[in-house]
């Protein structure tokens, strides 16, 4: 459903699948033209205006609803909200072309104000929220009498003109309308293929390596709602003079709010061109069925319009995109598999090791407490530039923990945690954002990977940290999958991989950030002997670039070839740290531990 | 004193029209974790059932509980089973929520094509007496919603605490995987679950539909105002659905005799948004597991 | 591509069925079929189909069988793609409606700009004529004419009936809040401001709402004498109720059509309960036909067609003031939209003589100047006519 790999354009992975969007798309919408110029009935222009007029508002929504992942249930109040502004404005005489942008700076001031608070609510509980304003917004339409006209609505004037966007004729009005759908084809096609749309995706998959990988997740979908209510706005302003009349009950409509979200998910969630798809098809045909099976019997239409959702969404969960991309993956998919038994990890070439270096990483003091759980008890340790320094300790002794608190996931209770930026200063980053401004990058214990997302854009969401083109990122992402022995899997979707591959993508989603600071958590856990040795040569290989290393690892062969320092922590406390092998030596540590483990390692 | 005293009773006997309606919902919504959209059209289905019974047989409204309870189970459960099962592996929780918008709007038009728009009325059966109870006046329907939501509420906490079926809806609540683990038939939990929140629903249509006159629209009204409960009242917990029906009960009452009738649902829906916002896990949270809250 | 094809070969399909039948002359019937509007939408297409049936039966319009083609004007963005798509593709020579004013409003944005006649028969807000439209006529009576004649009963018949000054009476409007409630009440209290009575509130609730029991209290808290309520059937059925149940007996509740004027809003609350109260609306059944000839036949047409009797006022106001202007159509020389407007125009009828009672006489608003409501009261399980006194059946009963 949400296959973003098919969409954006890829110039590798072979440009006949490219093509094999372009051509239907642009026969779309030169038909959504050029049919009702040739038919000249008012009629089916009416019609092709409608569809106009949905696809763009099912595009718009679909920014918010299928990038971002947060289901706006209440997206008619940014289409009420144009509408009433351009309305009003034109009763006292203001054009509604200027009307329509006043329309949406004030929709994106309400789209932001409503959205900022209920990010925190996901699925359903944001759909409920999003109902409820609306329903707000209606109530309230409907009292203020004065500027709204309440229950008897607004009526324009009927000025004909370029000027008023009221026309005798149709064809400039199907001509406005199509430019709009255009515009925010444009913007959502600018959006998914620029590094917002993979900041809006990569939040939706996952928050946490989002936030991880430097991504504002808070400030991207802000401006993807605000950039969402604009557009809609703009359309509501539109259909207003369209109509040239609006009431509360039709502008702050929840009906119209799910419809415009129907028709996004029944051409497909996600896609750039999904939601006109799905408009082009069911706006006909709701129309049809309406003639057809409306006069027959009070209802009838209605019911069978329900059913027909129901079965869509049984059967086609995927929508109309869904459909395309499985037939034109398959095709790709062949072609991927003859390439990838030949390529295999580059070794990576020995250089000479940078010595080890000033601190870069200070901290200090730390504690934490979860309820009643002392789980870190005032730890504190140093990192130089270029060293490897491993964090072990039995299951439970709060490595995690430490891990989230030095990198802006946990606030701790008290202590403090400093880094030494680029510039040489020392500075206290507090959350994940900071830190990975400043340069510090993590992997997560638990593997997160952007699941929709190909392997090449999981990377690139790293890349995008440092630079902002896309085609750079691509770049970067390519190159840091060379070294990450992911070649080969660019296009898969990250899904397919198997758990050493998703470790290794872990990495390299970090590495192409290019954090002067790595802190790997558990990157060695379940993966086969072969994978462990070329992941220890990974290490060293970035380490050698002078990069600085937190490692939390289980397998005792990686601690003990790889650390320069160990650190021990068992029950939230540092209880030994220096050299590996004198760490493992220590009988505090042998008692903290008496694992199999350790045996191991010392065999 | 005494208007206070009756705009209370009234917010009271609001309140449990809400509870018995928003009870089913809960259990739907905090165990199946599926927004049910189509919540209002069963309590219509179930209100057209119990009037349909008592008009053609001419049997007493709350007599026909045997029948549309049942009824509404199975309707309940088909819906789980045929409509939510297939999506429940969907990666996004969007498209359950579709389903369940086709269903409401199919419902609602099924009711138009069988009963027309005209409203429905159910025989009163002697349950619109009005009563006097020293300063206050009630409706004997309205002592007998309060007393079965009661009711209503205590067997199925109960039922969820008490039974071995109760005990594995529960563990499915709080960790579906565990429970699969631990042998639990998770789609047989849920086929179940759903049952029993539309039975509930079954339940409260017979005693409302002698109160309210029946429309296709019904269900619409009170499904926003049931999931304002629910979320109010903490997902999954019964008794937070009651406390928290009470307290809409009792705003909706309030608000409407001294805001203004045409500002109730801005009071309502305000409150509703104020919870979601600042404690998205409800006045009453309940141990269930909210795996759609982020911390 | 496949899509566009098949999209034009049913536009073609459409256009086809269009040319097919010529023999006749089309209008359009254009109403809310379907959604929450669509039982009086239908009540009142029914009024329009039965006018066109007699004026076939009696040889047609100009020589030629009318055919009306249905337009479903379920909201607002519909009504105008319908309103487009008969007068586009379905060539009708005009547009027959729509109940809902707010469709109305709608629709016939489209019809001015498209220079084709558009007759509403039934939408009662003040905007739909209000517009300075050349081709909108309005035969019905408005919101105003009903919030006019509601104060005129006060002032006339409840004061004095009740052995009141009406100044005295404490009067409440409540009103749903949509365009329909919103718009008589806001007339309703111009109205009675006019007549210098006191209006001691006036309160708005979603038609939809499940509960009224607080503003039933607050009524009864205030002592209100007089209750105005414009409503639709729910709201009508539960105020009537729970009024009732909570012991609060106004000297006079005066409905404002809508679920007032239903029978089965009567059943539901119980005849009892709704004995006395009074309605102002369309015209109903029960009423002297001696001021309204031909409502007998009228609803035996009715019965034959549908099998049932009307079940509102309705169907009787389209279809009277659909048979006034086919009639008039009938003799005009051509159907070309300016003739229309000119013919339509020319008609004057007095007051007496159509099944509604009221004449017809269009102004320069092309309203129907001569167009009003009637009073009604609720009397042994029955609307009966009470109100103005020439259609009146029975005298008005008040207090116990």
């Amino acid at each position: 459903m949400t296959d973003i790999s098919s969409t954006s354009p890829r110039p590798q992975a072979a440009s006949n699948g490219w093509m094999l969007k372009a051509i239907p798309l642009a026969v779309i919408l030169a038909s959504l033209l050029l049919i009702p110029v040739m038919v000249g009935n008012q009629f089916v222009y009416h019609i092709f205006i409608t569809i106009c007029i949905f696809a763009a508002l099912s595009t718009a929504w679909n920014i918010v609803g299928g990038f971002a992942g947060q289901l706006s249930l209440g997206h008619a109040i940014f289409y009420g909200i144009g509408a009433y502004t351009g309305v009003i404005l034109m009763n006292m005489g203001i054009s509604p072309w200027i009307g329509m942008f006043a329309g949406a700076a004030i929709a994106v001031v309400a789209a932001v104000i409503i959205s900022y608070p209920c990010f925190r609510l996901h699925g359903p509980f944001f759909a409920l929220a999003t109902i409820a304003f609306l329903e707000v917004f209606r109530v309230l339409a409907l009292h203020w009498r004065e500027l709204t006209g309440g229950a008897t609505g607004l009526m324009i004037p009927l000025q004909i003109g370029w000027e008023w966007m009221v026309f005798r004729d149709r064809l400039p009005q199907l001509l406005i309308a199509f430019g709009l759908l255009l515009l925010t084809l444009a913007v959502a096609w600018w959006i998914r293929s620029h590094r917002m749309g993979f900041y809006l995706v990569a939040t939706r998959e996952r928050e946490s390596a989002a936030l991880a990988a430097g991504v504002g997740t808070v400030r991207v979908r802000l401006a993807a709602v605000a950039v969402s209510a604009a557009l809609t706005a703009f359309v509501g302003t539109f259909h207003a003079m369209y109509l040239t009349f609006i009431e509360p009950a039709a502008m702050f409509s929840l009906q119209m709010s799910i419809q415009i979200a129907m028709f996004a998910l029944i051409g497909g969630l996600g896609t750039v061109f999904g939601p006109l798809l799905g408009a082009v098809l069911l706006v006909p045909i709701s129309e049809l069925a309406r003639g057809w099976l409306g006069a027959h019997a009070l209802g009838l239409h209605g019911f069978v319009y329900g059913v027909v959702l129901m079965l869509v969404v049984l059967f086609m969960p995927n929508g109309l995109m869904g459909l395309i991309s499985r037939f034109t993956k398959q095709r790709r998919e062949r072609g991927v598999s003859a390439g990838t038994i030949a390529a295999s990890a580059a070794t990576p070439t020995a250089a000479p090791r940078a010595p080890i270096g000033a601190d870069v990483m200070r901290v200090e003091h730390l504690q934490k407490h979860f309820g009643g759980l002392h789980v870190t008890n005032d730890v504190g340790f140093t990192l130089r530039e270029g060293e490897i320094l491993g964090l072990i300790g039995p299951n439970g002794a709060g490595k995690t923990t430490v891990f989230n608190m030095i990198s802006g996931f946990l606030k701790p209770d008290s202590g403090s945690v400093t880094v030494r930026a680029a510039d040489g200063s020392w500075q206290s980053p507090a959350t994940p954002g900071d830190f990975a401004t400043i340069g510090v990058g993590r992997t997560f214990q638990i593997v997160q990977p952007f699941a929709a997302m190909t392997v090449e854009e999981n990377i690139m969401v790293g890349a995008f940290h440092r630079y902002s083109d896309v085609e750079e990122a691509r770049e970067v992402a390519r190159e840091t999958a060379e070294r990450m022995g992911l070649a080969p899997w660019l296009d898969a979707e990250a899904r397919g991989l198997t758990i050493g591959g998703l470790k290794r993508l872990e990495v390299a989603r970090v590495m192409a950030m290019k954090p002067r600071i790595l802190l790997l958590d558990e990157v060695m856990a379940g993966i086969n002997q072969t994978d462990v040795r070329r992941a220890i040569d990974l290490m060293k290989s970035i380490r050698d670039s002078g990069v600085s290393i937190v490692a939390i690892e289980h397998v005792m062969q990686a601690v003990m070839s790889l650390s320069d320092r160990v650190i021990v922590l068992n029950s939230g406390k540092i209880i030994a740290q220096g050299e590996p092998r004198e760490v493992v030596r220590d009988p505090v540590v042998v008692e903290a531990y008496l694992g199999k483990e350790f045996i191991d390692a010392q065999a | 004193m005494n208007t206070f005293l009756q705009v209370l009773t009234n917010g009271i006997m609001l309140g449990s029209l809400f509870a018995i309606v928003a009870v089913g919902l809960t259990l739907i919504f905090g165990i199946v974790k599926v927004v049910n959209f189509a919540h209002g059209e069963f309590l219509m289905v179930g209100m057209y059932l119990t009037y349909v019974l008592t008009t053609w047989m001419g049997i007493h409204p709350f007599a026909t509980v045997i029948l549309v309870a049942p009824a509404l189970f199975l309707l309940g459960a088909v819906t789980q089973r045929f409509l939510i099962q297939p999506l429940m592996s969907a990666d996004d929780d969007h498209i359950q929520i579709f389903a369940t918008v086709g269903l409401s709007t199919a419902l609602i038009n099924l009711a138009l094509l069988v009963f027309g728009a005209d409203i429905a009325s159910t025989p009163a059966s002697g349950l619109r007496t009005p009563l006097q109870l020293g300063p206050v006046r009630l409706l004997s329907g309205q002592v007998a919603i309060l007393v079965a939501s009661i009711a209503v509420v205590v067997v199925l906490q109960f039922f969820l605490s008490r039974t071995q079926t109760g005990r594995a809806i529960r563990a499915v609540a709080q960790n579906r995987a565990a429970a699969q683990l631990m042998g639990i038939n998770v789609n047989w939990i849920y086929i179940l679950t759903f049952g029993i929140g539309a039975a509930c629903v079954g339940v409260a249509s017979v005693l409302i539909a002698p109160l309210y006159p029946t429309s296709s629209g019904i269900g619409t009204y009170f499904v926003l105002t049931a999931f304002v409960v629910v979320v109010l009242g903490g997902l999954g917990s019964i008794g937070g659905a009651f406390a928290g029906a009470m307290i809409i009960g009792l705003i909706d009452s309030f608000a409407g005799f001294y805001i203004g009738s045409d500002l109730r649902e801005v009071a309502v829906f305000g409150v509703f948004l104020l919870i979601l916002i600042l404690k998205p896990s409800g006045l009453f949270s309940s141990r269930l597991n909210l795996s759609h809250v982020s911390p | 591509m496949k899509l566009s094809y098949l999209m034009k070969t049913t536009a073609i399909a459409l256009a086809l069925t269009a040319t097919a039948a010529q023999a006749e002359v089309k209008f359009g019937s254009l109403y809310p079929f379907s959604g929450q509007l669509a039982l009086l939408g239908e009540e009142s297409a029914r009024g329009l189909e039965l006018a066109v049936e007699e004026i076939n039966a009696a040889g047609g319009i100009q020589g030629e069988q009318i055919t009306l083609v249905r337009g479903d004007a379920v909201d607002n963005n519909q009504a105008i793609g319908e309103a487009r798509r008969l007068t586009s593709l379905e060539g009708v020579k005009a547009i027959f409606g729509t109940y809902s004013s707010a469709r109305s409003i709608a629709a016939s944005q489209v019809t001015e700009l498209a220079g084709i006649p558009y007759f509403e028969l039934g939408a009662v807000a003040e905007e739909v004529t209000g517009r300075g439209m050349k081709y909108l006529f309005r035969t019905n009576p408005t919101a105003d004419d009903m919030a006019k004649m509601i104060i005129q009963m006060v002032v006339e018949k409840v004061g004095p009936g009740l052995g009141k000054e009406p100044a005295d009476l404490k009067i409440a409007i409540i009103h749903e809040d949509s365009s329909y409630g919103t718009s008589v009440a806001e007339r309703q209290n111009a109205y009675a401001k006019e007549a210098g009575l006191s209006i001691v509130t006036t309160q708005a609730y979603p038609a939809a709402i499940v509960d009224m029991s607080s503003l039933v209290l607050d009524l009864k808290n205030r002592e209100v004498d007089i209750v105005l309520q414009t409503s639709y059937q729910n709201d009508s059925v539960l105020f009537l109720q729970q009024a009732n149940e909570a012991g609060y007996k106004p000297s006079a509740i005066i409905g404002g059509g809508g679920g007032y004027s239903m029978q089965p809003t009567a059943d539901a609350v119980g005849h009892d309960v709704i004995e006395g109260v009074l309605d102002v609306d369309f015209t109903q059944y029960t009423v002297n036909t001696s001021y309204t000839p031909g409502l007998e036949q009228f609803v035996e047409a009715y019965q034959k067609k549908y099998g049932s009797a009307p079940r509102s006022g309705h169907s009787l106001n389209n279809y009277v003031g659909a048979k006034v202007i086919l009639e008039a159509l009938g003799k005009a020389s051509d159907l070309e939209p300016d003739t229309i407007v000119d013919t339509v125009k020319a008609i004057d009828i007095e007051a007496g003589v159509t099944a509604a009672g009221y004449g017809f006489k269009f102004g320069d608003d092309n309203q129907n100047e001569r167009a009003e409501m009637m009073g009604m009261q609720w009397q042994d399980g029955k609307l009966v006519t009470v109100f103005p006194d020439s259609a009146a059946m029975t005298p008005i009963k008040l207090g116990e």
